[in-house]
């Protein structure tokens, strides 16, 4: 996946580059308005990450610049308001999704991935991790072939956990995943605990390996040994 | 007490006290000058009578029921000094006392000596003191009558750009961002106080646009160094040299940084709420808004093992922005799970009239009323920021609805009313 990282802030954007760098990820960074137009000219990007308020100009140009050239790189816009009408006019201009600083990267990460494939497979997407098998597009999973019956929420943790596979994910980083802004007010995320078990038995009763290791008093990491 | 009654009155009052003083004196003058002319007139009458007395007619001839006089041989030096004074004598045609002026004087004439014995009818007190009241009372009601036409004069036409200038100032609201404007006067302080008016309203204005200003960048301009010490400290979670005691660490730093970027995000919140910036009428399905999220709530209740029970009535229209209206429903959600004791229960209740959020709870530590206020918390340790309930209140004193915070019987609960 090529990416495209159109963000002022240096040391978020230096963040971002580090998180998401990967073998399978290619990270590239402009700082201004002017970097992001040579650099779209020039090359063809998978996903762009926009902050919508950059120093020489609104962010939703970009928009405007990558509608007018038709370009097919999946949006995701990044921005310090949450206010509706930035998010609005910004889905509205094409981006296909928002996030609002500050965010986590792991989210970001899950929400870009996402995008990819929604944009890459029109859809139409199996994401396999060994005997684990999801369909993006009817929100099932199998392993070994198997079909898993899972609940809503523990369909999205096991995606959110795929698409952050090998990574420390906190639980605030998963309750706010699954519910959103609504859980900030808890003072404690044990309650993610419930759904790790549950999800963990569905899994090794079809015979799939257990991934998730817990990782004392701070969260969970979903790795592949 | 309006300006100019004031004033009219003062200047009635001492305008009475002055009147006074003048009948006093004018009084004063008057008697005095009759006195000294009666005195003229009686010396003038004496020296007819020693004329008389010369030509040698007869003193018998000359006594009158006015005059007395007496030859005499021996006096004393001081009764040749002219002696006038006052006294009452019978009025020869109206048969009564009446004041009179006497002059008593020994007189030399050719070669004896006369005491002259003289009175003449003075003028009565009372007519005078009638007539100098009479003349003061006119005076005084003509010029009153002069001062309350001044007066009406004066508030009408030269009080005109003071009283629009009040109008303007009564009509000015910081908010709205209207810059105030005067008519032009010709009156040197009216322009000075418009002058002053306007470069304060001004410099308010100003400074209170900064200030919102400098709030709503204040919370954007936040976030960004947030997330970058959020990202931080998510790429120190990846590195493998990290000892187990460390996580917990991170995990706090992060908390704490969510719990900061809240805060900004509330305070603009109220901030734009106060500014009227959601102020675009727009009729919501409160029904369905508060359906929306009993639903994500009921999710949340059952992870802290809570029971939400709701009784919503449908199609209950509110004349209020849909974001807004979502922000006020799940601030009263969060609030009653928050607040909630184990394997207690949230009620939610709609209808046309109200919206009622109960829920069990310890009592609180404040009166309820000011739970609304910023920062105000039942358990100040707690981790909540204690705006829940301030955008709440704000929420409602914007969209015309009333809020209420009771607690009965171990039982919180928030009632919304709604306008008829």
């Amino acid at each position: 996946m090529k990416l495209l990282v159109i963000e002022d802030e240096k040391a978020l954007a230096d963040n971002i580059k580090s998180y998401l760098s990967t073998n399978e990820v290619i990270c590239e960074v402009a700082q201004n308005y002017q970097e992001a137009v040579a650099k779209l000219n020039v090359y063809s990007y998978d996903v762009i990450l926009l902050d919508i308020m950059l120093p020489d100009g609104n962010g939703l140009d970009i928009l405007h610049y990558l509608k007018a050239e038709q370009s097919e790189a999946g949006i995701l816009i990044i921005s310090a308001k949450n206010s509706l009408d930035d998010r609005v006019a910004g889905l509205e201009l094409g981006a296909d999704d928002y996030l609002t600083k500050p965010f986590h990267l792991s989210e970001l990460n899950a929400r870009l991935k996402a995008i990819y494939r929604r944009r890459k497979f029109q859809g139409f997407t199996e994401i396999k991790f060994n005997e684990i098998a999801v369909d993006t597009n009817n929100h099932e999973v199998s392993i070994h072939g198997k079909q898993l019956e899972l609940t809503v929420k523990e369909y999205e943790l096991l995606l959110f956990f795929i698409s952050n596979k090998n990574r420390v994910l906190t639980k605030q980083t998963i309750a706010e995943h699954l519910w959103g802004d609504n859980v900030d007010f808890l003072d404690s995320f044990d309650f993610v605990y419930q759904h790790i078990k549950n999800l963990r038995k569905k899994i090794t009763a079809a015979e799939g390996h257990d991934y998730i290791k817990t990782i004392y008093g701070l969260g969970y990491k979903f790795h592949n040994n | 007490m309006r300006l100019i009654t004031k004033a009219t009155l003062l200047y009635l009052f001492i305008m009475s006290l002055v009147f006074s003083l003048g009948g006093v004196i004018t009084y004063q003058t008057v008697m005095k000058a009759v006195a000294r002319e009666t005195g003229y007139s009686l010396a003038q009458n004496m020296y007819l009578l020693e004329d008389a007395i010369r030509e040698g007619k007869p003193l018998d001839a000359l006594q009158s029921s006015k005059t007395q006089i007496t030859k005499v041989t021996s006096f004393q030096p001081s009764d040749t000094v002219y002696n006038f004074s006052d006294t009452m004598a019978m009025h020869p045609y109206w048969k009564r006392l009446e004041p009179h002026r006497k002059l008593t004087v020994t007189r030399k004439v050719d070669t004896a000596y006369y005491r002259f014995n003289m009175i003449d009818v003075f003028l009565e007190t009372d007519d005078v003191s009638e007539g100098v009241i009479s003349v003061m009372t006119r005076l005084f009601f003509g010029l009153g009558l002069a001062l309350l036409l001044c007066s009406f004069l004066i508030s009408s036409w030269l009080f005109q750009p003071f009283q629009k200038t009040l109008q303007k100032i009564k009509g000015f609201n910081l908010k709205n961002n209207e810059i105030i404007s005067f008519e032009n006067t010709s009156t040197k302080e009216f322009k000075q106080l418009n002058g002053f008016i306007s470069q304060m309203t001004d410099k308010a204005q100003r400074d209170y646009v900064s200030l919102k200003e400098f709030s709503e960048n204040a919370a954007h301009e936040m976030q960004t160094p947030i997330a970058v010490a959020k990202g931080k400290l998510e790429l120190l979670l990846e590195s493998s040299s990290l000892q187990e005691e460390q996580l917990p660490l991170i995990q706090s730093a992060q908390a704490a940084l969510s719990k900061l970027s809240k805060l900004g995000q509330s305070l603009s919140l109220l901030t734009k709420i106060e500014n009227n910036e959601f102020t675009v009428k727009e009729t919501t399905d409160f029904s369905e808004v508060v359906e929306q999220s009993a639903m994500t709530f009921r999710d949340i209740c059952e992870l802290k093992g809570l029971t939400l029970k709701s009784e919503i009535e449908e199609k209950v229209m509110l004349s209020i922005n849909a974001s807004v209206a979502d922000i006020l429903v799940s601030n009263l959600l969060k609030n009653a799970v928050r607040y909630n004791i184990t394997n207690g229960w949230v009620n939610v209740i709609l209808d046309k009239k109200q919206l009622i959020v109960e829920n069990p709870g310890n009592p609180p530590n404040v009166p309820t009323n000011q739970l609304f206020e910023r920062f105000r918390k039942s358990n100040q340790s707690g981790g909540s920021l204690g705006l829940g309930l301030a955008i709440v209140k704000k929420i409602c004193e914007v969209n015309q609805l009333q809020v209420d915070y009771v607690f009965v019987e171990g039982i919180h609960r928030l009632i919304v009313k709604f306008p008829l």
